[in-house]
């Protein structure tokens, strides 16, 4: 029996009008256009008159202890990702690992696309601007203009070494990244600007003096010879705006149109950020720049600082950071209750403690139960094909490649090296084992012009997963422009592939919806189908729609396609 | 979900994003339906009213509190009373730089009691490298009802209390140095002040209805003192005012001087205090023992009101503040915190002591104790509420103190 989308009564919702930009489920055109699947998110609107902000510490974390720690996710399906479930290429986000093969170079040199800091001399022109870790703004001998930060006396290594590792693991993960160094600063070739300024804690800015760069260096660790590690991270070009948000969009950007909550990259944070341990997520750890490209003034998104990553956050008397929100009602309960008998896991868990790497650990390390400093909203709204396609992005990562990351962190110690690496990989297993059979696995669904429907299986190729019993596709011709989908047949296979019906379309421009399911009595979800679209080409057949969960609680994605219940 | 979190989440949800709905504005009625996805997203590009972004009334009253009530600049509230006893206290501060690393504070208490502290304090932190503070205080206090009850421990009881009264002006000079930049301190301070006591208010009587000068050494009179002092210790605690691992010993050596030669004594105090982590701070087990020892200059008496003395909210934390005086004092306290999350900790509480006559008394015998419980809010470094439920066996005491007792 035809079936029809009901795609009228949300219309008059505005909120969602941000959906309507890239989700196929509202629109009141065709289902498909013919660019869909789109790669880029498209910004065409001029942002010259994006004003810089700031945002208050004080105000963030209230909101996001007192008001996103007691939310319910709303359930709403990400809003940023195409028709085919994915995150386009956009100025806050570029796929890389999982969409492109990814080599142990590339991922070595990570952003880093300019030449490195000149470290024969620094010269010296203002403090540093964000992070706490303790450094200063310079000038190397090229004249490039550098954040450069150290290591504190009690742990050498680990605050460079996390920084500059971090930095090629989520420009991997395809967010933009500071192009990030390690280098050495030598005190007895630096020099001060004559216009090199440090504001005091009266607030007055005074020049810089030799005593304001030994207050800086009597706490970091230094090298034998007398110089110093540090960490060097380029200036960001284009005028800097401040941080961004991770709730609402922001009012002066004409591209900025999905409320941040809802975009898929910054969602899957929850996943990266338990898997690399960046629990200081807040506002003011990123940057937006205005920037000019193709012409037109865009504001790029940054997550400019992801050194709070590994055990790094956790300073010598802390053992709760990844494990505990700064303030969580339910374990200050329990423990008021108990006198603190009732133990939280972080209190037992046993670490093995590298000075260069922290309090970071494998074994225990459960996704679901990570936390970060505070949570943003985008963390609340996180959903389960989120975590999924997050998950994949994080799978890609082999152990090569991983050791490839921590290797740029030139430890001295092969151990901490060696421990790091194996940490990270075994909370990659855990991210994998945990998100990738939770929902329908079934992805890169192809279907070749003969009809021959072939797919993978995300968990079971991952080995956390034993193959189901079968697997099921439902067969219905497509009426792009109606919405109307008529069942032609259903097959099914013991592998992930089978042949289509006979009678599917060869016109070229026709649609077929398949919904693809797998049973296995291990993993009930699997019965829920994700529903895929192809259009017929004159190659064969080309994927155009892809959903893997419905967009409200108690949908399931045929459903929400429908716009049924 | 209860009326109250459905209020704060409301307003805090309400304030926080007040424009995004406005940003979101629908597309115009006219606009032709696109024909790419991309021009569909282009479409609600161009639709979006932009303007700047305005800050709600709760995220600008936090911006204002981040940036006026950070320490170091503006102002600030002051807990401290003006003397110990003097009940709840407010009072307000107003923190300003003199220079670049130099402050000004100025700042005001009154309590419930009525006890009135108005001070400026000048600190030059940052002295010698890093390793030194200096700092000079100057100012005016006043409390009324201040309690007395007798010479000793056994030989005193609640009922036999008397109020007396001062006010005091004083100036003074310190300077902290930690010389190796480690765990060693050394301080020293001279103090001038003038003690002008007299008869007390209250609901019970004034202790000039009950002593004499002759029976009561001090009373009625208004010394003037020059109080020099200088500590040597070992600390290893993060802050003195919040610490759950570390320790303190020290000791110190006061010389109260007095023009006149008639109420001269010196003093010795000996403390130790030690904080033993166990779980990675789940708990934490706080121990203080503390000795004070006057003795006084030839020929020359100790007041009363300059007598070592125990009872209050960080002493024998059961009893009355100044319940036992006399010229030796004996403090012992055990706390056993439990961490309730990064800002509270809970304890149970015990405090034991006594004062005595002669130095050689000072031993475990006789001892009053007390036991309790107690809440604390704090940061990394500070206590800024301590809330504590006390029980001696002169009945309840509830202690609210705006710092760490030990």
């Amino acid at each position: 029996m035809p079936r029809v989308r009901i795609r009228s009564c949300l219309a008059a919702w505005p909120v969602l009008l941000g959906a309507l930009a890239l989700q196929p489920v509202f629109t009141t055109g065709p289902r498909f256009y013919a660019d869909d699947p789109l790669e880029r998110e498209p910004e065409s609107r001029d942002a010259s008159g994006v004003k810089p902000w700031n945002i208050g510490l004080m105000y963030e974390l209230a909101v996001n202890l007192a008001v996103n720690e007691r939310r319910e996710p709303s359930n709403t399906r990400a809003q940023n990702i195409n028709t085919i479930d994915e995150v386009p290429d956009s100025s806050w986000f570029t796929n890389r690992i999982g969409r492109m093969r990814v080599q142990a170079e590339n991922l070595a040199r990570g952003p880093n696309t300019g030449r490195p800091p000149a470290p024969e001399k620094w010269v010296i022109v203002r403090e540093k601007s964000a992070g706490a870790q303790p450094g200063f703004t310079a000038r190397d001998a090229n004249g490039d203009t550098w954040f450069v930060s150290f290591d504190e006396n009690e742990r050498p290594q680990a605050d460079t070494a996390a920084v500059v590792v971090a930095s090629k693991i989520f420009w991997a993960l395809g967010y933009n990244q500071v192009q990030t160094f390690l280098t050495t600063f030598d005190p007895s070739r630096a020099e001060f600007d004559p216009k090199a300024t440090i504001r005091r804690p009266s607030g007055k800015r005074t020049p810089w003096q030799r005593r304001d760069l030994d207050a800086v260096l009597k706490s970091v660790a230094r090298n034998p010879d007398g110089t110093y590690r540090a960490v060097a991270g380029r200036l960001i070009s284009g005028e800097i705006l401040g941080g961004f948000r991770y709730e609402g969009t922001r009012p002066d950007d004409p591209n900025d149109i999905v409320p941040h909550q809802h975009r898929r990259e910054l969602r899957a944070l929850r996943v990266f950020g338990a898997w690399t341990n960046l629990t200081d997520m807040k506002g003011g750890n990123t940057v937006d720049a205005l920037v000019s490209e193709n012409g037109r003034s865009i504001v790029k998104h940054y997550l400019q600082d992801v050194g709070s990553t590994f055990g790094t956050a956790n300073g010598p008397r802390d053992w709760d950071i990844g494990w505990e929100h700064f303030y969580q009602r339910n374990t200050t309960k329990r423990r008021l209750l108990s006198f603190g008998f009732a133990l939280s896991p972080w209190q037992t868990v046993p670490y093995s403690e590298y000075p260069s790497v922290g309090r970071f650990e494998g074994d225990r390390f459960d996704p679901r139960e990570w936390k970060p400093q505070t949570p943003t909203l985008a963390h609340v709204e996180m959903r389960a094909d989120d975590a999924f396609w997050a998950a994949r992005r994080v799978m890609a990562f082999s152990d090569d490649l991983i050791r490839a990351a921590v290797h740029t962190g030139e430890y001295s110690d092969a151990a901490a090296e060696a421990h790091l690496a194996t940490v990270i990989g075994k909370r990659r297993d855990a991210i994998g084992r945990t998100y990738l059979p939770a929902v329908n696995p079934i992805v890169e669904p192809r279907l070749t012009a003969a009809g021959a429907l072939s797919f993978q299986n995300a968990a079971v190729d991952a080995r956390f997963a034993e193959a189901p019993a079968t697997y099921l596709a439902a067969w219905s011709l497509f009426d792009n422009a109606t919405g109307v989908a008529k069942p032609i047949g259903e097959t099914k296979s013991a592998t992930p592939s089978m042949q289509g019906p006979a009678n599917l379309p060869r016109a070229e421009g026709a649609y077929i919806e398949v919904d693809l399911s797998a049973h296995s009595d291990a993993y009930p979800s699997w019965r829920e189908p994700i529903r895929t679209y192809f259009r017929r080409t004159a190659g064969g057949w080309t994927l155009v729609g892809l959903t893997r969960l419905p967009d409200q609680p108690g949908d399931t994605p045929a459903s929400a396609a429908r716009g049924q219940k | 979900m209860s009326p109250a979190r459905a209020i704060t989440l409301a307003v805090l949800s309400l304030a926080a994003w007040p424009v995004s709905a406005a940003a979101q504005a629908p597309l115009p009625a006219q606009a032709p339906e696109p024909s790419t996805r991309a021009g569909q997203v282009e479409q609600a590009q161009a639709a979006k009213v932009t303007h700047p972004y305005q800050p709600g009334q709760v995220e600008r009253l936090l911006d204002l509190i981040e940036s006026t009530f950070i320490p170091g600049s503006g102002p600030h509230p002051f807990f401290r009373s003006a003397y110990s006893g003097g009940g709840f206290t407010l009072g307000a501060g107003y923190n300003q730089y003199v220079s670049l690393y130099n402050t000004l504070d100025t700042r005001g208490s009154y309590t419930f009691k009525g006890y009135k502290r108005i001070e400026s304090e000048f600190t030059a932190p940052g002295l010698f490298n890093g390793r030194g503070t200096f700092s000079a205080l100057g100012g005016w206090r006043e409390a009324t009802q201040v309690g007395f009850y007798g010479i000793g421990t056994a030989n005193t009881s609640n009922e036999a209390r008397v109020n007396y009264s001062f006010t005091q002006p004083y100036a003074s000079a310190q300077l902290d140095v930690r010389p190796t930049g480690g765990w060693w301190i050394v301080a020293g301070g001279l103090e001038v002040s003038q003690w002008n006591t007299g008869p007390g208010e209250g609901s019970v009587p004034s202790i000039d209805t009950v002593y004499t000068p002759q029976s009561l050494p001090g009373l009625g009179a208004e010394p003037v003192y020059y109080h020099t002092h200088a500590t040597i210790g070992l600390d290893s605690r993060l802050a003195p005012d919040y610490a759950r691992r570390g320790g303190f010993y020290g000791v110190t050596f006061h010389d109260y001087s007095h023009p006149d030669d008639v109420f001269g004594f010196n003093q010795m105090t000996y403390e130790a205090i030690q904080h033993i982590p166990i779980l990675r701070e789940t708990w934490v087990v706080s121990l203080r023992a503390r000795v004070e020892t006057a003795m006084q200059k030839d020929g020359q008496a100790i007041p009363y009101f300059m007598l070592p003395s125990l009872g209050g909210g960080s002493s024998l934390r059961g009893f009355s503040s100044w319940r036992f005086r006399d010229r030796n004092s004996l403090l012992l306290q055990v706390d056993w915190r439990a961490m309730v999350n990064r800002y509270i900790d809970i304890a149970l509480l015990y405090d034991a002591g006594k004062v005595t006559e002669h130095s050689g008394d000072l031993s475990l015998d006789g001892l009053k104790s007390d036991f309790g419980v107690g809440l604390r809010l704090h940061g990394p470094t500070t206590t800024p509420v301590r809330i504590d439920i006390m029980k001696g066996n002169e009945g309840f005491h509830i202690v609210f103190s705006s710092s760490a007792a030990f």
